[in-house]
């Protein structure tokens, strides 16, 4: 159970700046919010917004960037595959908007 | 508790993903979002990082083997959660107030809006408050010396985890709702 050893592991003051640095990404996204953009397109930026803060929790707060790489290479390939499946399945909620249920 | 993790993120990967599938395919989604939902959201997501942070100098303290200090951290780390809860519990209220429900939308729009929202940010929030539990629990065991700094790391990954969800949870569920 005892896997502290993260001791590279960086300081209150750094994790602070990441975490100013995450604060910075969400006034983004509420900006692009405001911005009134099509759906699809504010969407899209979000997405990419919120994996870059989901990357940078995971490498900074989470310590996968001082964890052994093994961890690494078990779970982001894995993440990578699992996004190409949503990906790939996504569009079909844009035909079924387009289905029309006939009443007889 | 990586392990843990992966299986969660897969939980809450399939509900926003099938949430994104519903609203691509409803024609008339409704928005009900205003600034005031959009700025407690951003109070929100601001404790919950400051939490993560508080969360970090706790494992810091652990590591160090200072134990007051740990306990200090981890019980800021708790409060904050317990603000981000309350803060929740309260927009909940402000929604419920104006008509919304599980399988009721004020406007008479699709109930879908309802059921995502509730369903999506209910399970969130009984992530935070186990997490709460949790944090408590870990907190008293390394102040009496039965726990190690390792306990501590696991329930900072859960945290943090769980502030990881919210990254995704605030855009797609309030962004994308804004009105």
């Amino acid at each position: 159970m005892d896997n502290t050893g993260t001791s590279s592991t960086p300081g209150l003051k750094s994790n602070a700046l990441w975490c100013f640095v995450l604060l910075c990404i969400v006034g983004i996204e509420v900006w692009l919010t405001y911005l009134h953009l099509p759906s699809g397109t504010l969407l899209s930026f979000l997405l990419v917004c919120a994996f870059f803060e989901a990357a940078i929790a995971v490498t900074y707060f989470m310590h996968l960037k001082y964890e052994s790489p093994n961890l690494a290479w078990s779970l982001i390939p894995a993440l990578i595959f699992v996004l190409l499946l949503m990906g790939h399945m996504l569009p079909d909620a844009m035909r079924v908007v387009n289905l029309r249920v006939i009443h007889w | 508790m990586w392990l843990f993790i992966a299986s969660d993120a897969v939980t809450f990967g399939a509900i926003l993903y099938a949430y994104a599938f519903v609203r691509i395919a409803t024609g008339n989604w409704t928005r009900p979002f205003e600034v005031s939902s959009i700025v407690n959201g951003i109070v929100m997501t601001t404790v919950l990082l400051v939490s993560s942070v508080t969360m970090l100098a706790a494992f810091d303290a652990a590591k160090q083997n200072q134990r007051s200090q740990s306990f200090i951290w981890l019980g800021v780390t708790m409060m904050l959660g317990i603000v981000f809860a309350a803060l929740h519990i309260r927009e909940w209220i402000k929604l419920i107030d104006e008509g919304w429900r599980l399988f009721q939308n004020p406007t008479g729009g699709p109930v879908v809006v309802g059921s995502t929202f509730f369903c999506i940010t209910g399970l969130h929030l009984m992530h935070i408050i186990a997490g709460v539990f949790a944090i408590a629990v870990v907190a008293i065991k390394y102040r009496r010396g039965s726990l190690n700094a390792g306990h501590v790391e696991s329930v900072g990954l859960y945290w943090h985890f769980v502030d990881l969800v919210w990254m995704f949870v605030f855009p797609l569920v309030y962004l994308m709702n804004a009105k």
